[in-house]
């Protein structure tokens, strides 16, 4: 059982996201399972959400404490993220501008902003950016291209469909891996 | 023949497809979270014509089901759903549904009771109810959920008793996962249309609950009571005919994972007794031998089933996500250790509470709590 914690911030689209990933778990011929933490809710304050893909049954109903991978929705959440809980070599996945890596967990950024913006997904609060978050994530479990965007067509049939899925497509193609840029956990910088 | 289709749903959407499935009359709602979701559904589905049901908006819980006891009078088959004080608001009424022998099926999406308030799950507000005439189910997955409704309606209007089908706000109602739903002929023959014995009807003007006298109000208390333990037989008998005609089974009145060797046997409801299957398998991997045993029906008690299903000598470890008050510990303790005594001497039982107003419980924790349970 594969389970992923997304951390990001109220408004910022992380139940979608978390919802598109489960999805995405039934539509490659997996079980999938998204369990966003519902609080009192407010834009702007830190949100989390549990995703779990598996072959087999889900029967786990927690939220994700240790999981194997995390999407940071925001540079400024990284060690809030991490200290969370991760394993010990957890993924973590991080919607930056520039290249961030996370003590010695395998890291991936992409600019999420910055492709929601190219692609107009404009929301009421700024920019969609968990659809190319979604690309991204996908590309990282080695889900397939294809079954990613059925994802999306299943979600948003038409026009928005075709909106969302270049943004998603794009992040798909330009994840990239980081090399270890020395991020301090335990002062939180560079 | 149509295959059923699998979709992803959460909790509280694969209780309002249920509804549809279940094609029910009339659904008086009143929103309270977690369980506004389900009646937003069940709105959205009378709206859109894909339910032909009444969908009556009420003022308060306790209006919400006074219309499901005057519509289930009335003979129509009746749906409603609540959580926490919109439950306790309720109180009143739900004993003129079982008094009134009515045949009511209501969702409760357990969460924790005003005061402080909270908004997450834990199991006092069903457990509260224990002594109003229902039967209880309390689930543990989505797709439970959805199977549990249907078999609810069956059992309700075989014995005309109403029903609670109880699971956790939030963990299973907010919880997106798969589902599978069996064609509607599927569901259509193992639950037919709802033929009441007796129905208000104007035509026909009768009375209706009206004031007893004690030779007469005792009898109707009496066979209440027998009735309610009665269930237990239609309750398997609905799970068995729904797995012959739809292939899924989520237990009868219990549920059971590694338990036929089992020494140490975790006794718990709902989503909490989900992940204990994985908290099973860490202890397992430790060495200690657990297992299982989850009350699918909390009320009536299935006592018998419990007292066969235990292995000799297993120490029996109750997590209680609710207070017994007056008493230590939680309320599925207090009703093990009942119809263990005198029964089963072999038993130990340990109890403690854990999980009040949604506290997470991971497999991890539980694991570590029944371990150090095995010391009290």
């Amino acid at each position: 059982m594969l389970e992923l914690r997304i951390n990001g911030f109220g408004g910022q689209g992380s139940v979608t996201l978390a919802h598109l990933l489960a999805q995405a778990a039934l539509e490659n011929g997996e079980q999938g399972q998204a369990l966003p933490f519902f609080g009192v809710e407010r834009r702007g304050a830190p949100v989390r959400a549990a995703v779990r893909m598996s072959p087999t049954t889900i029967h786990a109903h927690s939220q994700c404490e240790l999981p194997d991978y995390v999407v940071v929705m925001s540079e400024k959440l990284i060690e809030e993220a991490v200290s969370e809980g991760i394993t010990a070599t957890g993924t973590v996945i991080i919607n930056a501008p520039h290249a961030v890596a996370v003590g010695k967990h395998p890291t991936w950024q992409v600019d999420a902003e910055a492709i929601a913006r190219e692609a107009g997904l404009f929301s009421a609060d700024g920019l969609f950016i968990n659809i190319p978050l979604f690309g991204a994530v996908c590309r990282v479990l080695n889900i397939p291209q294809k079954v990613m965007e059925q994802t999306i067509l299943n979600k948003w049939p038409g026009s928005n469909g075709e909106l969302n899925l270049g943004a998603a497509r794009r992040a798909y193609n330009t994840v990239t891996q980081v090399e270890d840029s020395g991020f301090n956990m335990k002062v939180g910088c560079w | 023949m149509k295959a059923a289709q699998v979709t992803m749903e959460t909790g509280a959407h694969a209780a309002a497809l249920a509804v549809k499935s279940a094609r029910v009359d009339v659904v008086p709602g009143y929103p309270i979270t977690p369980q506004t979701s389900i009646m937003e559904a069940v709105a959205e589905m009378v709206e859109n014509g894909e339910l032909h049901a009444r969908f009556i908006p009420v003022e308060g819980e306790h209006s919400a089901m006074a219309a499901a006891v005057a519509a289930s009078a009335a003979g129509a088959r009746v749906f409603t759903a609540t959580s926490a004080n919109g439950l306790l608001y309720m109180h009143e009424v739900l004993h003129m549904a079982s008094g009134g022998r009515l045949p009511v099926v209501m969702c409760n999406v357990n969460r924790g009771i005003f005061a402080p308030w909270t908004l997450w799950a834990d199991h006092q507000d069903s457990m509260a109810q224990r002594d109003t005439g229902w039967i209880q189910y309390h689930c543990s997955s989505n797709q439970e959920v959805f199977n549990t409704i249907l078999q609810a309606f069956r059992v309700a209007e075989q014995i005309n008793i109403p029903v609670m089908v109880n699971f956790d706000g939030f963990t299973i109602s907010h919880c997106l996962m798969p589902l599978t739903v069996p064609p509607q002929e599927e569901i259509d023959r193992f639950l037919p249309p709802h033929e009441p014995e007796w129905r208000l009807d104007p035509a026909h003007p009768s009375s209706f609950s009206n004031v007893t006298n004690a030779p007469e109000y005792a009898p109707f208390r009496q066979m209440l009571s027998d009735d309610i333990m009665a269930a237990i037989p239609l309750v398997k008998q609905a799970a068995q005919e729904y797995k012959d005609i739809t292939g899924m089974w989520d237990g009868d009145t219990i549920d059971t994972y590694r338990l036929e060797d089992a020494e140490v046997v975790a006794f718990a409801v709902n989503s909490m007794a989900a992940e204990l299957r994985l908290s099973v398998d860490i202890l397992r991997e430790q060495g200690i031998k657990a297992g299982l045993l989850r009350p699918r029906l909390y009320l009536p008690f299935p006592a018998e089933d419990i007292i066969n299903a235990l292995p000799q000598n297993a120490q029996v470890m109750v997590l209680d996500r609710n207070y017994n008050f007056g008493h230590p510990g939680g309320i599925l303790a207090a009703e093990l250790k009942s119809v263990l005594f005198g029964r089963r001497n072999d038993i130990t039982v340990k109890n403690r509470v854990m999980g009040i107003g949604g506290i997470d419980l991971t497999r991890r924790f539980m694991a570590d709590e029944i371990r150090a349970m095995m010391d009290d």
